[in-house]
């Protein structure tokens, strides 16, 4: 531990020469504007930009790419909270609660909770990075195939019913969600399944183009049904002295941001959608903690507090198996991993022995960089909370455009975007029957997933169902599943002779 | 009205389908799909190789994404391209492996091959502590033990897995194979114990053999590798096979021969660049050109070896 601060201060003079400071700002320029639209995301942004660092020396190139990534989940939640439209898949969850406060003209603090809440998750973050490296990476390792599935199952469960509306529509769009995942190649069998022909659905249904069309375009649709009046008349103006959130919001949020940059850590070291599930359930954990529960969903700041430290935090412990075990557990890692690659650099067991200079070199260069995000946002905010002064009529196409161009981007795919506005649809119309959209992302994410750890667990233990009982991590899990299930029932049943079962949680209000 | 706008269309295609000729080709920059998301290796590789080629060919060369469908969507619009040297496809081994799983619309003889740049040797890990000293241990327990050993992939169908299945048919053995969604993924859990063994090719795996934690069972390739030199091939321990990966460089069939002799030229010179043979080393992976001719009759061979693998697998 001692060695490791020792090793840490000669990073920080790596990183604080005055080249090194320059990549780290541009990094986190350009992962902030990469975040803020739409679609494109931090794979694609890092791809750009690898072959501009073929001059650069290692060190200051991974200082540039690493600082893309991190960048990117502080500029996700902009365009979430102001127009309903997630940025990444990190920050689908940061509409439900973000979009409400900015339409009761709160956008300010909304804004600057998330880059504040990301700049205290990083922080802490790099820290677990420093001291845990080694014995976490050994950790993540003990998840196999069937702890894999018995997780996915937990997470599918306990996660689905997020918004807490009503469990029984939860559940069906979940299920939507699940039966859309299995569009595409089997992933065993490598067989087409449900593509009807089509070349461009055999790699199944981009679940960006599901999430902006949900969330963005569906949120479009259902204000070009109001009159012209309604419309304009609810543009909410910011005031100046609201622009920055108050010392009420800071106290409400601040545990919600060590909560969620906790789960955040936790939820990262696992392989796959990281960030996705480590935000929907530090959503989750603020909404059961919570004294309002009732305020979630209409603009609770802890709500947006919680997850958006929770992206951060996943982000951060992402770089634990990449420089630990060298090997990518997330998309994102994956090209940093190529960019380190073509750098001479090899990821892994050998790296912190072998380039100490770059290793500690990126973790210091990391801290600075979250400090020059939060300086950089936090003026942002009264410029993007004044987006919302434009009038709907212009605002409402323009976002559109944006969701169409930011899609396009993603796989230069203009079926993409035939998808998106499909689902711009389904969502408008779900909108109506209180259906929501975030149960159907999470079984687009965990359902394919799922299926592979089933299917490979199976094939490992030749058929035999025993292997998820046999192995401790994938019981427990399977065990706290069972729970969260049967414990509501059990209550309702000792409930109900006494009260006659009518009062099971709060009322819904309106 | 109808004549004159056929007019102008019959105008419009005749003007510009007239043949382009290499004495002034390129133009304008030259395109590159990749059928596969940024940051993998093909990706990798041709990025490296494309910033390099623009010298030569006194025009950039754009690496356009194309991922889906395991390669399928960007072999598609490969196919599609305008047949002028603009638009490149970066012609991979899944080319003759992915019109024998499924129903695509195109086949590897709607290329025109440019040249090959790299082909990196399959090989399979076990982990450091295995109970297999060498190959010939781990087929006799594969023998007395058939399906019992786990075989990692990077997915199901895809080269790393066919190569395990023709190894299983050249040792005479059976294994329980099992596919991962990716290379790292796969990698991950033979470290982690889930799986006996994994198929890969460099430069997967590559950190772990360095740092001891892996080492390779089997290496199906006809040289030893230049950085693991005391590692034998399959053959020099008595299995006769040898299987690779290899990428190279195709245009749209029906571009002009002058223009494919041209982006040959150019892309050889960038492959023999100090800049580029640097890069390539800092990524270990196996430079082996070929020209167009000899790239195109390795594709024929590969097409009927993997056709005929997946027919006996679909059975």
């Amino acid at each position: 531990m001692l060695e490791s601060l020792q090793q840490l201060a000669g990073g920080f003079g790596i990183a604080t020469t005055l080249p090194n400071l320059f990549y780290c700002l541009t990094g986190a320029i350009v992962g902030t504007l990469i975040g803020v639209l739409p679609g494109i995301g931090p794979i694609a942004g890092i791809a750009l930009l690898i072959p501009a660092t073929f001059s650069l020396n290692p060190t200051s190139a991974i200082i540039m790419l690493a600082g893309i990534y991190y960048g990117a989940m502080y500029g996700g939640s902009t365009t979430s909270i102001l127009l309903n439209v997630p940025g990444e898949t990190a920050s689908v969850i940061t509409c439900i609660d973000g979009y409400r406060m900015a339409q009761k003209g709160r956008a300010g603090p909304a804004l600057a909770i998330c880059a504040i809440g990301s700049f205290i998750a990083g922080s802490i973050g790099l820290l677990g990075l420093v001291a845990f490296a080694p014995p976490l990476a050994r950790a993540a390792l003990a998840f196999g195939p069937a702890e894999y599935f018995s997780l996915m199952v937990f997470g599918f469960i306990v996660l689905s019913n997020v918004t807490g509306a009503s469990l029984l529509k939860s559940l069906m769009m979940a299920l939507i969600g699940l039966i859309i995942g299995t569009i595409g190649l089997d992933p065993v069998k490598g067989d087409a399944r449900f593509t009807f022909g089509s070349m461009s659905l055999l790699s199944g249904i981009e679940f960006v183009a599901v999430a902006i069309g949900l969330f963005g375009i569906g949120e479009v649709l259902s204000n070009v049904e109001k009159t012209a009046v309604l419309l304009d008349g609810k543009v909410l103006v910011p005031r100046l002295r609201e622009l920055f959130p108050s010392l009420e919001d800071l106290r409400k949020s601040i545990k919600a941001m060590l909560r969620g940059t906790l789960i955040g850590f936790g939820v990262g070291l696992v392989p796959g959608p990281a960030p996705v599930i480590a935000t929907y359930a530090a959503y989750m954990a603020e909404k059961r903690i919570s004294k309002h529960p009732e305020e979630f969903g209409q603009g609770a700041i802890e709500g947006v507090a919680g997850p958006e430290s929770a992206n951060n935090a996943a982000c951060q412990a992402a770089f634990i198996p990449l420089f630990v075990l060298g090997i990518p557990f997330a998309p994102p890692t994956a090209i940093l991993l190529g960019a380190l690659l073509i750098h001479g650099v090899t990821p892994g067991p050998m790296m912190i022995k072998e380039s100490p200079e770059l290793f500690w070199g990126v973790i210091a260069s990391m801290y600075i960089g979250n400090f020059i995000l939060l300086l950089l946002n936090l003026p942002f905010v009264p410029l993007f909370a004044n987006i919302l002064r434009i009038q709907k009529r212009i605002l409402l196409p323009l976002v559109i455009l944006f969701c169409i161009t930011g899609m396009y981007s993603v796989n230069n795919s203009v079926f993409d975007i035939w998808v998106m506005l499909l689902f711009g649809g389904i969502g408008f119309m779900a909108g109506k029957g209180k259906f929501e959209g975030a149960p159907l992302l999470l079984g687009l994410v965990l359902g394919p997933r799922m299926e592979v750890a089933f299917r490979q667990s199976l094939m490992i233990s030749h058929g035999d169902f025993s292997t998820f009982a046999d192995r401790p991590i994938s019981l427990a899990f399977l065990l706290a599943t069972a729970l969260f299930l049967i414990i509501p029932i059990f209550r309702l049943g000792l409930k109900r002779p006494g009260k006659g079962g009518a009062s099971k949680g709060p009322a819904p209000t309106n | 009205m109808l004549k004159r706008l056929s007019a102008i269309l019959f105008v419009f295609f005749v003007a510009g389908s007239i043949p382009v000729h290499a004495a002034d080709f390129p133009t304008k920059e030259v395109q590159v799909i990749i059928p596969w998301a940024a940051g993998g290796a093909t990706d990798l590789i041709f990025r490296a190789l494309g910033a390099t080629a623009g010298k030569y060919l006194n025009k950039a060369v754009v690496v356009v994404n194309r991922p889906g469908g395991g390669g399928a969507v960007g072999y598609t619009d490969g196919m599609k391209a305008k047949p002028d040297g603009y638009m490149l496809t970066a012609a991979v081994t899944p080319l003759c492996i992915l019109p024998h799983q499924t129903a695509t619309a195109f086949t590897y003889k709607d290329f025109e091959p440019i040249l090959n740049v790299v082909s990196d040797p399959s090989m399979l890990l076990v982990r450091s502590d295995a109970p297999w000293k060498d190959l010939r241990e781990f087929v006799d327990y594969a023998k007395k033990n058939p399906d019992m050993i786990t075989v990692g992939n990077s997915g199901a169908g895809g080269g790393v897995h066919l190569v395990a299945l023709a190894f299983e048919n050249a040792a005479g053995i059976k294994l329980n194979h099992i596919p991962f969604s990716g290379g790292g993924p796969s990698v991950t859990a033979l470290l982690g114990g889930h799986v006996n063994a994994v198929s890969v090719t460099p430069p997967e795996g590559i950190p772990q053999i360095k740092a001891g934690q892996l080492k390779i069972m089997a290496l199906f390739a006809d040289k030893r590798l230049a950085m693991f030199p005391d590692v034998p091939t399959v053959k020099d321990q008595g299995i006769n096979f040898s299987m690779g990966m290899w990428r190279g460089l195709a245009a749209p069939k029906g571009t002009p021969q002058d223009v494919i002799r041209k982006l040959n030229e150019s892309f050889k010179k960038a492959m023999d660049d100090p800049e580029f043979q640097a890069k390539a080393k800092e990524m270990s992976v196996i430079l082996s050109y070929l020209g167009s001719k000899d790239f195109g009759a390795l594709m024929a061979k590969d097409d009927e070896f993997f056709g005929k693998l997946i027919k006996e697998m679909k059975k």
